[in-house]
């Protein structure tokens, strides 16, 4: 029996369907990521700022991103968006919009962290030793920020990839919904939702597994480097 | 903005969040207790038990909510595991947490220092003894927020539920929505709810934390 | 630092830009759909023999065999999109397609919301169960679970007259369907056709309850107001009535189905004339 029902993966063109359905969930991953690390940027730095107002939004920005669950944002840029403001945006839009939003807020957060816990003699030390602004921030700075984000970042990045199973809900085709259709053709073959269910978790995983692993490799390397922040 | 279609359907809403709730916390409980068990049998290295948590681990945080529950729900039936809505729900749940609660915990438990449990070992105290009274007490001032923001973070993953057909406050929103209802009051409502349910937690979690500030002893950086 | 927050000013001016240059601002007419060479239609995806994707990803049934003729009869390209029950007035009222032809059921409501040409197909409920646990009558189903597709007349109906029917409401067809092969529910209802057609094809089931509420018909919806395009659809219908187009419809989509012995006629609504 269950030989009968994974034959149903390789029926057709039914695995690249699951594979272009894979395709666009990736798609939005890899734009809301490539959002999110340069707005988040923005984002980390404004938090810093001493200015009250500018921390204020950041800060409601980033509750609001907590304490909603991703589908009710979801569900108000795409289907309230269009109901207050006139705005239709189409699935993948809504998608990249609301997780980009999230993606950022984290980021910067993120990388508000890292630099925070760079200690503070560090840029004492180069400022005594004559070195600009300018320099402090490029050769003391950034590659302690980097170093110390980056595991964290990726991270956010598995995360960002497994949200997006939620845009199904908006009706976006993607991998799940493309499994649905598949499973829709053969009620009669008895366990063809379970293989198609399974793959699809499949996929899910040997994607996202591979850059979890590298985010923990990296944490355990830059763990001992120098920079750690050991005097 | 119709207040009177807002008024109609608060108790909809109040019914929906209570399910969220339930199936919330007793997601939450059990993802505490297997997450607890997982993160003790890789730091004590349990033969065995050690490599399952670690592939558990792994397996969970790297796969969506929505995924596991299409597969428990509609896939493992057909192969002769059917399991009642409610129980995939608690079940998706306590996978996909207790993975992230295992890892809280390690955190935590890394922080204390080596030499607290040497101590604890050279005492005369059992393994269960020296988990109770000197390791988790410690391990537990660091692991707590990470483990509030699981809590948080199921609690909002319960959204997810209408794929069960469990009548939660999503899905209680979403049926509104579609059987013509007005769009704005729905997703209005819906955001206060989730609001009004995720508040308590999150000072819940600014309190405790405060409280447990100082149970650290000298293992914590002197910030 | 000044520089940073013109830098993010401009970052969130550009997407505003973008979402409201990438939304619709209203319905498109008939000219301009003609202008852009392709017209959007709503079509489901997994309700078979009336719209679903068949194994090499091409979308077949009853409503997409009307879809690429009405595409055709237009001169333009036909760009489908996959639609579920509960979407389908969502996606009228905020303009993501011109056309739903999802297997929508005119019923007042929902001719509030959106406009509805004319008639193509018969339909009324009926609600399919298992062979061992057949359910006949409707006061049968009272205290037990019913299976239903969100947003379809189904759950409506029961809702409003039967709600001591505990519904089951899953958000698509093939949801539904696993959820009646795995037992969460006693039966499933949705319209007749739909049944008829799914329990022929899986042995097992069989539809106890042939038809349920009023006889309704099945129509195409475009926006509301959208007046140009409703009255084209109008005309079309109307003229595919004079070379029987929905018997060929009928017999290329929906008569390997039925059966041999099945009448068209029980379904088929021709020229828009019931």
């Amino acid at each position: 029996m269950p030989d009968l029902g994974i034959s149903v993966l390789f029926r057709g063109i039914n695995f690249q369907r699951l594979l272009l359905g894979l395709w666009v969930t990736l798609r939005i991953a890899l734009i809301t990521i490539g959002v999110s690390l340069v707005l988040g940027l923005l984002f980390g730095l404004l938090m810093l700022r001493k200015n009250r107002l500018s921390r204020g939004f950041c800060r409601l920005w980033l509750e609001i991103v907590r304490f909603m669950p991703q589908l009710v944002l979801l569900y108000l840029v795409y289907f309230g968006f269009a109901r207050l403001f006139g705005w239709n945006l189409d699935g993948e839009l809504s998608a990249v919009l609301v997780f980009s939003f999230w993606g950022t807020a984290e980021m910067g957060d993120l990388f508000r962290g890292a630099l925070t816990s760079i200690p503070k003699h560090q840029r004492e030390s180069a400022a005594a030793l004559g070195l600009t602004r300018a320099q402090i921030n490029r050769y003391i700075l950034l590659p302690q920020t980097a170093r110390r984000l980056l595991p964290q970042a990726i991270n956010l990045s598995t995360r960002i990839i497994k949200t997006t199973a939620l845009v199904k809900m908006i009706n976006v085709t993607e991998v799940l919904k493309v499994g649905q259709q598949i499973i829709g053709q053969y009620y009669r073959e008895p366990a063809a939702a379970f293989w198609v269910y399974a793959a699809v978790f499949l996929l899910y995983f040997l994607i996202c597994w591979p850059i979890s692993l590298l985010a923990g490799w990296l944490e355990k390397r830059y763990q001992d480097g120098p920079a750690a922040g050991a005097a | 903005m119709d207040w009177s279609f807002i008024a109609a359907h608060v108790p909809d809403y109040l019914a929906g969040a209570w399910v969220t709730l339930r199936f919330g916390l007793y997601g939450v409980g059990c993802s505490l207790g297997v997450g607890l068990l997982c993160c003790l049998a890789r730091y004590f290295r349990v033969p065995v038990l050690r490599g399952l948590a670690h592939g558990y681990i792994e397996l969970a945080r790297n796969t969506p909510l929505m995924v596991q529950l299409f597969f428990l729900y509609a896939g493992l039936p057909r192969v002769g595991i059917r399991l009642s809505a409610e129980a995939c729900a608690v079940i998706g749940l306590t996978f996909l947490g207790g993975a992230y609660m295992a890892e809280a915990f390690r955190s935590g438990l890394e922080s204390v220092d080596r030499a607290q449990r040497e101590a604890g070992e050279c005492l005369g105290l059992t393994r269960a003894q020296n988990i109770r009274y000197v390791l988790l007490p410690q391990a537990l001032a660091t692991a707590v927020p990470a483990l509030f923001a699981n809590v948080f973070f199921l609690i909002k993953e319960t959204s997810m539920f209408s794929v069960l057909a469990l009548m939660d406050l999503m899905n209680v929103a979403d049926t509104l929505r579609t059987s013509g209802g007005r769009t704005v009051e729905v997703l209005f409502l819906l955001a206060a709810a989730y609001l009004a349910l995720l508040l308590p937690v999150s000072l819940a979690a600014t309190f405790t934390e405060r409280r447990l500030r100082y149970a650290g002893f000298g293992n914590q950086r002197s910030v | 630092m000044k520089r940073w927050i013109r830098g993010i000013a401009l970052a969130l001016a550009l997407v505003l830009v973008l979402a409201s240059a990438a939304a619709a601002e209203g319905f498109r007419t008939l000219d301009e759909i003609r202008e852009s060479g392709k017209i959007t239609i709503g079509l489901f995806h997994d309700k078979k023999p009336f719209g679903y994707v068949d194994e090499y990803g091409e979308y077949q049934g009853y409503d997409v065999y009307l879809a690429r003729r009405l595409a055709q009869d237009l001169g333009v390209e036909l760009e489908i999109v996959a639609v579920d029950a509960p979407n389908r007035i969502e996606f009228l009222q905020s303009f993501k397609t011109d056309v739903i032809l999802a297997n929508f059921t005119y019923t007042a409501e929902r001719a509030e919301q959106v406009d509805f040409a004319l008639p193509y197909m018969k339909v009324a409920l009926g609600v399919v169960s298992p062979d061992g646990a057949l359910i006949t009558d409707v006061e049968q189903l009272k205290g037990k679970k019913l299976i239903v597709s969100k947003g379809t007349t189904a759950e409506t109906f029961f809702e409003q007259n039967y709600p001591e029917v505990q519904l089951v409401r899953y958000d698509s067809y093939t949801d539904a369907y696993l959820g009646l092969l795995d037992g969460r529910g006693d039966g499933l209802s949705t319209d007749n056709t739909e049944v008829l057609a799914w329990a022929i094809e899986n042995p097992g089931f069989s539809v106890g309850i042939e038809s349920l509420g009023s006889l309704d018909t099945i129509n195409p919806a475009v926006s509301k107001g959208n007046e140009t395009l409703l009255a084209w659809i109008n005309e079309e219908i109307r003229k595919l009535g004079e070379e029987n187009f929905f018997h060929a419809d009928y017999e290329a989509t929906l008569r390997e189905t039925y059966g041999e012995n099945a009448d068209a006629d029980a379904l088929v609504v021709e020229g828009g004339v019931i």
